[in-house]
């Protein structure tokens, strides 16, 4: 098609008012998102007694302060202590269920896709209750191992989306391809569909790790004395008295998951075939 | 060598084949030629034990295999979009099957040299399928089928995903190899070209059933009946008003204002259409007739 100059023009025009538009949205969007957390980086690094802005005195203090406290080392430590299992439990359902919802010929197998992510679409708080119901019945109110399984319910969805998507890009001729050469349909699903799965399966296994790291509401309704994770001790200490030195845990948290968050994306752009 | 008998194949209520009997020889390259949803897929599944049959059976060697895993049938197979192991170099993409026959380390690296070189592929052999060409892909896909010597090797469509001028060179490639190495081909295609270029014998597929097997110049000139004519033979259909069968495999036959005498397969009493090949026309000397001087045949129409 044939354009006068006007019109070329006209298009230039709106091909940089669009552009400049969106660079505008996208500017501000990071700029709110990361205001807050850019806020408690540099408070972290203030040695006031008390939240002030923009601090009077530097250092690292908060950090000390975290360090001396025990508190906070034993809710790390509780809270690592459930991501771990809740990550491999995570993995060890999810995978099944993968071959389940891709592999079968099962008449549910849609329903499960859709049921598998139900944990994440429900209300959180709507979710702790039901759990706190059920928990109270089954006495699991309380207990280590509660929390862990609660935990769960949020950490398979979270990984059941993440490998899914890679999941669906393996071809099943691959297997086909396999059986035909002389593989029996275990080798098949072994060397090659699980092999070509387990970057996404890592990639999910750290998500699934991160979202139980960073669970704050199961935790207020499930658990109880001697159980608090990290999440809880920052909600608490910022219930009972405005404690600075959460904003160094918070520094801390956010690299750490950051890390973590990189790692999982490196490893399934590694994965993908 | 393979034997299909009476294979049916239905998903719930719709049948994908239906009474299948087809036999094929001893290194013969057989083509299974049909329109989308006529069946050549499912044929070619069912034979290599990728889907049970309703009912039926296939006979390789005399030996019953339609109950058999696929890994125990000593098939090979060539897929459409090559369904290569993409974690593998092109050598463990060729060795997969003779790894699994747990084939020494030696002989393994022998047989994969002797593919690459049959299939010039030397050089590549580290290469993963990422990094190669589409017709590379392809052959090692034929390297991995061919490598463990198996007794049938069935290729779906192996040919679709090139382009044209590719094609032509993989056609002679397959070509070469079914020559060289005497193998049993059962391929699937939709591309008549391809089957002719390619066949000993060619089965015209037609709504889950086999409409007719033959030599591809057999299938060409005597078509059996309209499907065939119309689908293989690119034969133009034209309504008959009146036809008689003079016997010896000989009719007359009034078409519009035209007389013909032809060649006929059909039977007395069979409904009939006249095939019409455009490269079988040639000018005629009387003006007003419609086909003059037309070298056709008339033919049992199937519908």
């Amino acid at each position: 098609m044939i354009r006068g100059n006007g019109g070329v023009s006209r298009a230039l025009f709106g091909d940089r008012f669009t552009s400049a538009a969106s660079a505008v949205v996208v500017s501000a969007t990071a700029f709110v998102l990361l205001v807050p957390a850019a806020l408690v980086v540099v408070l972290s690094f203030s040695n006031d007694r008390f939240f002030d802005f923009p601090p009077h005195s530097w250092g690292l203090g908060q950090y000390r302060r975290l360090l001396e406290d025990p508190r906070w080392g034993s809710a790390l430590w509780l809270s690592v202590k459930i991501a771990v299992p809740v990550a491999l439990l995570a993995a060890l359902v999810v995978v099944p269920t993968l071959f389940t919802i891709h592999r079968s010929r099962l008449p549910l197998r849609h329903a499960l896709q859709a049921g598998g992510i139900a944990g994440i679409i429900l209300p959180i708080s709507a979710y702790a209750v039901a759990m706190y119901g059920l928990y109270a019945q089954v006495g699991l109110l309380g207990t280590y191992w509660g929390l862990v399984l609660a935990n769960l319910t949020l950490a398979v969805p979270v990984m059941l989306l993440v490998t899914s998507a890679a999941m669906s890009r393996i071809p099943p001729e691959l297997e086909l391809a396999a059986m035909v050469a002389g593989a029996s349909r275990a080798q098949a699903w072994f060397a090659i569909t699980l092999r070509l799965l387990a970057p996404a399966i890592l990639a999910g296994g750290v998500l699934a790790f991160v979202t139980s790291l960073d669970e704050a509401v199961l935790v207020n309704f499930l658990g109880g004395p001697g159980l608090e994770t990290l999440p809880k001790a920052i909600l608490d200490s910022v219930r009972y008295g405005l404690e600075p030195v959460i904003t160094a845990i918070a520094t801390l948290l956010m690299v750490g998951t950051s890390l973590a968050m990189a790692l999982a994306a490196r490893l399934a752009r590694r994965g993908s075939p | 060598m393979l034997d299909i008998q009476g294979l049916s194949k239905s998903y719930g209520e719709t049948p994908a084949l239906q009474d299948v009997s087809l036999q094929v020889r001893q290194g013969e390259l057989l083509t299974l030629l049909g329109p989308s949803g006529s069946g050549k897929t499912t044929l070619l599944k069912v034979i290599a034990g990728f889907e049970a049959p309703t009912s039926g059976r296939v006979l390789l060697r005399g030996l019953d295999i339609s109950r058999l895993s696929p890994a125990r049938r000593g098939v090979g197979m060539v897929f459409q979009h090559y369904a290569l192991f993409p974690h593998m170099t092109v050598a463990q993409n060729i060795g997969y099957g003779l790894k699994l026959r747990r084939v020494g380390g030696s002989e393994r690296e022998r047989r994969v040299g002797e593919m690459l070189e049959l299939l010039h592929l030397d050089g590549l052999e580290g290469r993963y399928p990422r990094q190669l060409s589409g017709g590379q892909q392809q052959r090692v896909a034929l390297g991995r089928a061919l490598a463990y010597d198996p007794e049938v090797i069935l290729m779906d469509e192996p040919l679709g995903a090139l382009d044209r001028a590719l094609r032509l060179e993989m056609e002679e490639q397959i070509r070469g190899i079914h020559r060289e190495l005497g193998a049993t081909i059962v391929y699937v295609t939709h591309d008549q070209q391809e089957a002719l270029a390619l066949s000993d014998r060619i089965a015209i597929m037609r709504a889950g059933g086999v409409a007719s097997v033959g030599e591809p110049a057999q299938l060409y000139r005597r078509p059996a009946d309209s499907f065939v004519a119309g689908f293989f033979a690119n034969a133009n259909l034209l309504a008959v008003s009146e036809h008689e069968l003079l016997g010896g495999g000989r009719a007359r036959v009034l078409c519009g204002e035209g007389e013909v005498r032809c060649a006929t397969s059909a039977a007395a009493g069979d409904p009939v259409v006249l095939a019409v090949r455009r490269r079988s026309l040639r000018p005629g000397t009387q003006p007003a007739v419609f086909v003059s001087a037309a070298i056709g045949d008339i033919i049992a129409a199937t519908e």
